[in-house]
């Protein structure tokens, strides 16, 4: 038998490594204490126009490994890339999982992956066979059932949900596959879910792909907040329907290379590296002053390396505008002047970009005229 | 009585799969492979900066970012004229066989294992590990509360490892389910290794047009050589030895030669070993009709066919790099979104069973030989499929010892060609690797400084196309004709075969099937 104190210290790992506030921790213990008894919370996660990119992110969990969350923390029922049914056996793991739901005996939280087409009736993307819809197979005039797209699978798996999380950003907010919206009709999770529920918890979580923290922090952070179990308290969301425990810091602001930028040191040129002094990529495009994320302290692969660290500009991936309206990627933001940066102001419109990099510009000013800013307007989102 | 089954999801692959099977007396005699999703990633960065393609294009993929993200750099390279720096070679080399582990260890034991493998055996275990006993431990409470997923509920057959009457006994079973466990652990080591240069995975920053954006340090090399050292003593240890095992089951030895795909293979090549390029650890070469010496690969004779594909009959038979991909939803007679690749007129498995029937590394040779594949009738079933991978991955892994070996430390140890930022007003490029899945190739077109027409022709298109204008399956389709299924209602063995390919159908397999398509185009075969 598990003692409370075991599981408080337990908890307070967990909390401690996926970087979730200390303040959590009873909530978090009281959830894991609950789980023993009930069980473990059930999890239904689809996937839409994806690239399976969040879910090889979230076999990379480290602390807790993949192992330890499937078999001890989340109950698995649907995830077509580590489940052992295939065909009807994999169906049947759903309907189970929200029948018993509808019987008031147990609930499940939806993951989508990917955003839902909506053009041509959903059928640029399905899985599972339709009860209704049959078609014909080529060379034969065998009719067999017609594809059941996720656009129909939402209207039957929302409504029974507890809440649903649009994982990675193209779930959250269209992402790459919304930039081709045009022929597909890509729509984002959270449109769909209020099309069907307007009340329906919903949480994003960012990222191209999202971090494993990230997701396996904002579905606890959720299950506790749902009261799924007890001792719940409000989910902390900013505006884009991001936790902020992992979204509510600039990425320029927490920069392990902002010194270079005060410094007005840039790489200009990939072999021009000193391994000893970490050169600021913001002429090469990185984004990290208008994206929030916590990528500088948490870092990526068990905290191996990030994006900036292997010399690489921030592409923005958690951010909203990802991709469309951060191209171009490698050229530097516009509306910022100052020496030896002046690139042209109608490369884009940088609708929500334009305030915050006028704070760079403005903090980068100071530093080169040693004077002080007004308050950088807009530099805080 | 000839009857159609149905397979969909397709799971435990990438992406979105239905397979449908004609099944008479107990075996395939026709089979369909339908991709479920399109997003049309190579129109979306038409007119975009070109630089922008790499970071876009490795996104079609979240298992194989790396291949896609590499092979978009080599065709950019190409299209600016760059020549790659030694250690830009190395390093792209080293990412690319860190993807190997990483891809191969997943494929085995987390989507195909389970296929073998029943996990309630662990319940019944009687050794004495303690590892394995701790396991025991923790899934008998997924028992006790009746929650075995995401194992169960799965296909019932009697061959599963350690099922009453089935092959091999509980013992080895949860031997198997702790190895699967372990390799969450061993391919997440291959993902951060490989972000030591790269920055993370998937999607990365690490390669760029004209090269990478790490120099090698004597740090970084010794962190990534602990790692592979790690990898490759558990990839000789364990992967090939449990693929060996579950070869050698005379459960399994059916396997052995059913699942062929029809006796053609091609291997774009790849990982440069000279500057030029002209020599590759994976060479490049096309075998036809089981003609075991290969010929010379030449990439004017990849077209495509579109008759069976939902795109426009204006694009048939172009080739890749003047491709055109136009999707037309109501076309009458198609079945996939999937083009149907073809070499000189022929479908081509791609993918480790052929780079390495192309290469003939001893190694692999051997056991094909032990395995009586050589002995005719010559056929490369699943078996050999799945052993060519794990033999692979030994392979490539020892091989990057010497390309750590190689890089050079210090000044004049370029890593970045400048001419990749210099943007031709118009030129073309191409670029060829080889990845986990089998050959891949992009191909951008710059006009007016921006993309202008772009192409990916991926391993699984290859792989899991539909037929072609004259009506000849493909590969995976060919491979399913034969596969016993002795019982309709579960048709393990139709996704053993399926699996074994390691279809990865985000940036190949695009079908749709509209309402309004009910009238078909209906062909004889």
């Amino acid at each position: 038998m598990v003692t409370r104190r075991q599981f408080l210290k337990h908890a307070g790992a967990t909390a401690a490594l996926l970087g979730l506030s200390e303040a959590m921790i009873p909530q978090l213990a009281k959830a894991l204490e609950q789980l023993s008894t009930s069980g473990k919370p059930p999890i239904i996660w689809i996937q839409g126009q994806n690239c399976t990119g969040c879910s090889i992110s979230f076999l990379n969990s480290n602390y807790p490994g993949v192992a330890e969350v499937v078999l001890d923390k989340l109950s698995v029922r649907y995830h077509p890339n580590v489940m052992g049914g295939t065909g009807q056996t994999a169906i049947q793991a759903i309907n189970d999982t929200v029948a018993a739901a509808k019987a008031g005996k147990g609930i499940y939280v939806l993951v989508v992956e990917g955003p839902i087409p909506l053009s041509e009736n959903g059928d640029y993307c399905s899985f599972g066979l339709s009860d209704t819809k049959k078609k014909n197979l080529d060379g034969t005039s065998v009719q067999v059932p017609g594809d059941k797209t996720v656009h129909e699978w939402m209207q039957e798996l929302v409504p029974g949900a507890a809440a649903v999380i649009a994982n990675g950003n193209c779930a959250s907010f269209g992402g790459i596959p919304a930039a081709n919206a045009s022929v597909t009709g890509s729509t984002k999770v959270s449109d769909i879910v209020a099309q069907i529920d307007p009340k329906k918890p919903m949480v994003n979580v960012g990222g191209c792909p999202s971090h494993p923290d990230w997701f396996l922090g904002t579905a606890l952070q959720a299950l506790i907040a749902l009261k799924v179990l007890p001792g719940g308290k409000p989910l902390d969301l900013n505006s884009n329907l991001m936790s902020k425990t992992f979204f509510g810091q600039l990425i320029h602001e927490n920069c392990e290379r902002r010194a270079a930028f005060d410094a007005g040191l840039f790489l200009e040129d990939w072999n021009d590296q000193n391994p000893d002094m970490k050169l600021c990529m913001f002429k090469q495009g990185c984004k990290g002053p208008v994206t929030y994320a916590d990528c500088p302290t948490r870092r990526w692969n068990s905290a191996v390396n990030w994006c900036v660290g292997a010399n690489g500009p921030c592409h923005g991936c958690a951010s909203p505008e990802f991709y469309k309206d951060l191209s171009p990627l490698y050229q530097p933001l516009p509306n910022v002047n100052f020496a030896g940066i002046s690139p042209s102001t109608d490369v884009l419109g940088w609708v929500a970009a334009g305030a915050t990099a006028v704070g760079v510009g403005a903090h980068y000013l100071y530093k080169q005229l040693g004077s002080k800013p007004e308050e950088a307007e807009g530099g805080e989102k | 009585m000839a009857q159609v089954i149905s397979i969909d999801p397709v799971t435990r692959i990438e992406g979105h799969l239905r397979i449908d099977v004609e099944v008479s007396n107990g075996v395939v005699t026709d089979a369909w492979s339908s991709g479920t999703m399109f997003r049309g990633y190579e129109m979306l960065i038409q007119g975009k900066h070109p630089w922008d393609a790499q970071q876009v294009m490795e996104r079609i993929c979240g298992v194989c970012p790396l291949v896609h993200g590499t092979a978009a750099s080599y065709s950019l390279d190409s299209a600016m004229g760059v020549k790659l720096p030694n250690n830009a070679r190395l390093i792209r080399n080293l990412a690319l066989g860190a993807n190997f582990i990483q891809s191969h260890i997943l494929h085995f034991y987390h989507l195909v294992a389970l296929d073998y493998v029943d996990v309630t055996a662990v319940l019944k275990y009687t050794g004495a590990d303690p590892a394995l006993k701790l396991l025991q431990a923790n899934i008998a409470v997924l028992a006790k509360n009746n929650d075995l997923y995401p194992f169960l509920p799965r296909y019932a057959s009697p061959d599963y490892i350690g099922e009453p009457g089935g092959p091999g006994d509980a013992n080895l079973a949860t031997e198997l389910v702790g190895h699967y466990v372990q390799a969450f652990e061993m391919r997440k080591k291959a993902q951060e290794m490989l972000t030591i240069y790269y920055g993370r995975m998937p999607s990365f920053v690490g390669t760029i047009p004209g090269g990478v954006t790490t120099p090698p340090t004597l740090s970084n090399i010794a962190a990534f050589r602990s790692r592979l050292h790690d990898l490759q003593a558990w990839i000789a240890d364990v992967y090939v030895a449990d693929v060996k095992a579950i070869a050698t089951m005379p459960a399994y030895s059916a396997f052995i030669k059913a699942g062929d795909s029809g006796g053609n293979f091609i291997a774009y090549g790849g990982m440069d070993e000279n500057q030029s390029g002209s020599e590759k650890y994976f060479p490049s070469g096309v075998i036809e009709n089981y003609k075991l010496t290969p010929s010379a690969f030449n990439n004017q004779q990849i077209a495509e066919s579109v008759k069976y594909s939902y795109y426009n009959d204006s694009t048939e038979g172009l080739k890749p790099a003047v491709g055109k991909t136009e999707p037309q939803v109501t076309k009458s007679g198609a079945y996939s979104f999937l083009k149907a690749p073809r070499y000189n007129g022929k479908p081509m498995e791609v993918g480790p069973l052929a780079r390495q029937l192309v290469k003939k590394d001893p190694v692999f040779m051997a056991l094909a030989a032990a395995l009586g594949v050589l002995t005719p009738p010559v056929k490369f079933g699943i078996i050999p499929r799945i052993g060519a991978r794990a033999v692979e991955t030994l392979l490539v892994a020892l091989e990057m010892d010497k390309w750590l070996d190689q890089l050079t430390l210090g000044i004049g140890s370029d890593i970045w060609d400048p001419k990749g930022k210099q943007i031709p007003n118009s030129s073309n490029g191409m670029g060829l690797v080889e990845g986990p899945r089998g050959a891949l190739g992009h191909w951008i077109t710059i006009s007016g400084g921006k993309t202008g027409n772009y192409q990916a022709v991926v391993p699984t298109t290859w792989n899991a196309s539909p037929r072609d204008k004259s009506g000849i399956r493909g590969p995976i389709e060919t491979s399913l004709i034969g596969i016993p299924v002795p019982d309709v209602n579960n048709p393990i063995n139709v996704v053993r075969c399926v699996r074994s390919f390691d279809p990865c159908l985000a940036c190949a397999v695009h079908i749709i099937h509209p309402e309004n398509n009910s009238v078909k185009e209906f062909r004889v075969v």
